[in-house]
């Protein structure tokens, strides 16, 4: 099994699954984290293109990749909390509950955010 | 390749791993190598449920487990070892105890202890119904505490190394590169197990094909009363899978079609409890006479827990559900479990004296391959397991000692080219037309009738043919693989011409026996003849098959009476 | 009926897939199917068992995807008219379906699983108390029969072929909670390394496929707590 491996779903439980997606969802917000760095350093050249690469991304256009990476930044929140506490031994015997919450509340919190992130971008207008 | 170590030890069960401690422990300056075809804990001792039986309380003695001991063998023990395990076996349960068996306790934190046939105290101790498993890991996990014991994983013994009347080591492939070692050795230890795999309907698991005794017997070492095989009462149907005698030591009765504890008509006063090979007999009487209950895998008998309520069964016999339900799809809490009788124990043996020397200097025999003989014509439940850790012990000191004072002799290259020869240019995948699962599966029918609970001369003699018939045609088996490494195809075919020559031995041994004792019954000859047959039977190999002898029995305290139970 | 066996061959050199048709019946497990191939249709298939009563873990495999032992898997409850059989992941292949355990086991020895008594008395042994109660706190722990399916499908040692792995660690946290044992701070030593503990980052497949239901990943959630506490004790004093 190599990495690669990880994110095989045949044969694996909700558990691999959830750790694999984990990892993933990790690599996307570290890619965002570059890019919301570098929207930041282009301050340093200047207001204009700051706002006007701010302009392109925070659009409807863009809304459902916004979207998106709020699920994944929820997921990863939500799912790593219930990571640090499994891994404290805290509720290792209630897991499989603790997992179906992750993704329950992981749902609902989406929910509630892509609303709000509607308003935001297209409802205001 | 060569390497050289000053003890071998072959087989990592229970007998061989207690062996490597014991030498370990007696030098640290003994460089000590333990030799075995499978890992250590997956040997078969694994396999053992029911206990280990030692004398640890009040109102128990030794004499009394010595007097169970010998009256269960129907007389065939030597006395003098049979007193002298009984007085060991207490202190291997504490120090396996010590090393972080966990034994069953009773509330206050003692070690407790069961019921079991044939002995007439509470004297099993036990790790649920996971005995022999606990019990290897427990020895496996202390030899990791020895530096000077250097494990051989999967390899394959393919011969011993004989001259001048002493054991200079063996010959192994090492099975996950295919290369042929030998093993030059002060002192050799076979504990390479029974060979129950001789039979169809076992309890055993598939390694247990007798490599051990085989190879000695073809160097010329003599087979002891190899005539006397164990059947255990309560084998699952269809698999054969092991009902530990644990079901009835806790109270589980055996029933017929018609509901009838039977036993009742057999031994009205241990009932299920009667040793083994009265059980079995009683069982397959049954069974012969009609009241066995009929099933799409043949007739069987009723081995009845339900009234022994779910919480003792979880408790006492986890395993033993878990079996019933997994091989049989049966919840002994709700329905009886399909027994039959089973091939179960390989009493015969490499002859050993009470010391496990055998009449090679520098070799050694222990546990279940040696016959050292402490359980005669039929071994008591639990007693094995006991054997194991006590004579693994001797074993291992006696080859310590022995070791401490010998020199190593160097083996002359050509054993290690001619060994090479014949595995690797004649038998690895030779071309022929016969297949060694065929002769293997033939064998097994053959033992099953004709070498089975209850025997007869005429069918015996029809069943010895025919093992010569396998044999010859075995000359001509086909090994389709030819690759070196891991090779299994080629391993079963050694297996199987393993098993054949022990098959002559047994069948030779049983024909010859005219007599009734203990696990070998037969019709023609009800009756045990003391005046006869108090004796043990040596097999030696010679080409054109074995050659008996008869040796006499110990006796120290105890005179052959009536076996009434 | 006939279901088909899709094994996964291996060799030495050549990696292939080749099928077989097994005739079934009622209660039959994986390994009979085994075995029936082995002995009528090609020899030379290489699997390793020995028990067949789940006890002595040879025999564990990879089917549809998930590691089970080969003896106790009823070839019916696998619901499927295919079976596709590999080798289990995480080991090097020997040959067909036999894998190399020699660094899992060398793993298990690294966490010092034995009993550590300062009063080892070899010559004369006492019989140690301990109540049931006392011995239920690590019994299912010390159930595990080393087949490596837990090994098998843990990332962390895709990740990194030294983890020591959810057997070795369960084992070690087996004789942790063993109220005998004296050698917790040797064992806690062996496990706080880069390659032990804080390796694992909880998927728990190994507690979802152990078919002795050990629950490796409890012991290694135990065991994190217990190196850690030990770890900044260490640092404090
Ligand atoms: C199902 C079952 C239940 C039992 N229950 C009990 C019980 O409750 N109480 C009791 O007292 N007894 C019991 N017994 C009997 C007891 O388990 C055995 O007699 C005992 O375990 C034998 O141990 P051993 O060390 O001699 O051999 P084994 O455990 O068979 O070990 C043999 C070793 O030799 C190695 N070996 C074999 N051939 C070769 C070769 N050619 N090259 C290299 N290595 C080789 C094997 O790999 C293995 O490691 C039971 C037996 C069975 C079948
Ligand atoms: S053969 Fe022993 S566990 Fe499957």
């Amino acid at each position: 099994m190599s990495v690669a491996d990880w994110f095989r779903v045949r044969g694996r439980s909700l558990q691999s699954i959830s750790f694999s997606l984990h990892r993933l969802t990790g690599l996307v917000l570290f890619i965002y984290l570059l890019m919301h760095l570098s929207y930041l350093t282009s301050l340093k050249l200047g207001k204009e293109v700051y706002e006007s690469l701010i302009a392109t991304t925070v659009s409807p256009a863009f809304l459902p990749f916004d979207i998106l990476l709020l699920l994944a930044t929820i997921f990863h929140g939500v799912n790593g909390i219930r990571v640090v506490l499994n891994e404290f031994g805290i509720g290792y015997e209630a897991r499989k509950a603790m997992l179906y919450a992750a993704y329950l509340i992981t749902a609902i919190l989406w929910i509630i955010a892509s609303v709000a992130m509607y308003n935001f971008v297209v409802g205001v207008r | 390749m060569r390497v050289h170590h000053d003890i071998v030890i072959v087989g990592g069960g229970l007998a061989g791993l207690r062996a490597a401690i014991a030498a370990a422990e007696k030098s640290k300056k003994l460089s000590i190598a333990l030799i075995s075809k499978t890992y250590p804990i997956r040997c078969h001792s694994v396999c053992a449920e029911g206990g280990t039986a030692a004398v640890l309380r009040e109102g128990d003695s030794f004499d009394l487990h010595a007097w169970d001991t010998v009256k269960g063998a129907d007389f065939l023990a030597d006395q003098d070892a049979v007193e002298f395990f009984v007085r060991e076996s207490p202190k291997e349960i504490l120090r396996l105890d010590n090393w972080g068996c966990p034994w069953s306790r009773t509330e206050d934190g003692r070690i407790a202890q069961r019921a079991f046939g044939g002995q007439s105290f509470n004297r099993t101790v036990f790790a649920a119904d996971r005995t022999g498993f606990h019990e290897v890991h427990t020895l496996y996990e202390r030899t990791l505490m020895y530096p000077n014991i250097v494990r051989y994983d999967e390899y394959f013994m393919t011969n011993l190394v004989i001259e001048d009347g002493a054991a200079r080591g063996i010959i192994a492939i090492e099975l996950k590169s295919g290369d042929l070692v030998l093993f030059e050795a002060k002192a050799v230890i076979l504990a390479t197990g029974g060979a129950g795999r001789l039979f169809g309907f076992t309890t055993y698991s598939h390694q247990v094909t007798g490599d051990g005794m085989a190879i000695a017997y073809r160097c010329r070492v003599p087979l002891k009363d190899m005539e006397f095989f164990q059947f255990h009462p309560t084998g699952l149907v269809p698999s054969g899978i092991l009902m530990t005698e644990a079901c009835r030591g806790e109270g589980g009765y055996l029933r017929n079609k018609d509901g009838e504890r039977f036993m009742e008509r057999y031994a009205p006063e241990r009932m299920e409890l009667a040793p083994r090979d009265v059980v079995a007999r009683s069982m397959w009487r049954e069974i012969i006479e009609g009241r066995g209950i009929e099933s799409e895998y043949g007739p069987y008998i009723a081995l009845d827990l339900t009234h022994l309520g779910e919480e003792k069964i979880e408790e006492r016999l986890p395993l033993i559900r878990e079996a019933a339900k997994k091989f049989a799809g049966i919840d002994p809490v709700e329905e009886p479990i399909p027994v039959r009788p089973v091939a179960h124990y390989t009493m015969g043996g490499v002859h050993t004296n009470m010391w496990c020397e055998t009449p090679v200097k520098g070799l050694y025999a222990t546990g279940e391959v040696a016959c050292i003989s402490i359980h005669g014509a039929n071994r008591l439940g639990s007693n094995s397991t006991a054997e194991c850790l006590v004579f693994g012990r001797v074993a291992g000191e006696k080859a310590a000692e022995y070791a401490l004072s010998t020199e190593l002799r160097h083996v002359d290259d050509d054993i290690y080219r001619e060994e090479e020869k014949r595995i690797f240019d004649e038998f690895l995948g030779r071309s022929g037309d016969e297949s060694p699962y065929q002769i293997k599966k033939e064998l097994n029918e053959v033992m099953d009738s004709s070498f089975w609970i209850f025997r007869d001369g005429n069918g015996m003699k029809e069943g010895f043919k025919k093992i010569l018939e396998l044999k010859e045609r075995y000359r001509n088996v086909e090994i389709a693989d030819n690759t070196r490494k891991f090779n299994t195809d080629m391993i079963y075919a050694f297996e199987v011409g393993f098993m054949l020559d022990l098959a002559e031995a047994v069948a030779a041994g049983a024909i010859a026996r005219t007599e009734s004792r203990g696990a070998h019954y037969r019709l023609d000859y009800p009756e045990r003849d003391d005046e006869n047959w108090l004796k043990h039977t040596l097999a030696y190999y010679t080409p054109d098959g074995p050659k008996l002898e008869y040796i006499p029995v110990t006796i120290t305290k105890w005179q052959p009476v009536e076996r009434k139970y | 009926m006939k279901v088909i066996f899709n094994i996964r061959r291996f060799d030495g050199e050549k990696d292939y897939w080749q099928s077989f048709a097994v005739p079934v019946f009622r209660g039959m497990t994986l390994l009979e199917g085994l075995f029936y191939i082995k002995e009528n249709l090609d020899g030379s298939l290489a699997f390793r068992a020995s028990c067949r009563m789940g006890v002595c873990g040879s025999c564990a495999v990879k089917v549809n995807g998930k590691p089970v032992l080969a003896c106790e898997t009823q070839i019916s409850s696998v619901n499927s008219s295919k079976l596709d059989i590999e080798p289990i992941d995480n080991f090097r292949v020997i040959k067909d379906l036999v894998t190399d355990f020699e660094g899992f086991f060398r793993k298990h020895e690294a966490v010092k699983p034995y009993l550590i008594r300062n009063d080892d008395n070899y010559e004369n042994p006492v019989e140690l108390i301990q109540t049931p109660k006392q011995m239920k706190s690590y019994y299912t722990f010390s159930l595990c029969i080393k087949c490596g399916a837990c090994y098998s499908v843990c990332p962390a040692a895709a990740t990194r072929s030294d983890y020591l792995g959810p057997a070795a660690i369960t084992a070690a946290w087996r004789f942790i909670a063993d109220s005998r044992d004296e050698g917790k701070e040797e064992r806690y030593e062996a496990v706080c390394g880069d390659n032990g503990v804080w390796r694992c980052h909880f998927a728990a497949e190994c507690s979802e496929v152990c078919p002795k239901k050990v629950e490796p990943a409890k012991a290694v959630q135990k065991m994190r707590i217990r190196t850690a506490l030990h770890a900044i004790k260490k640092v404090i004093l």
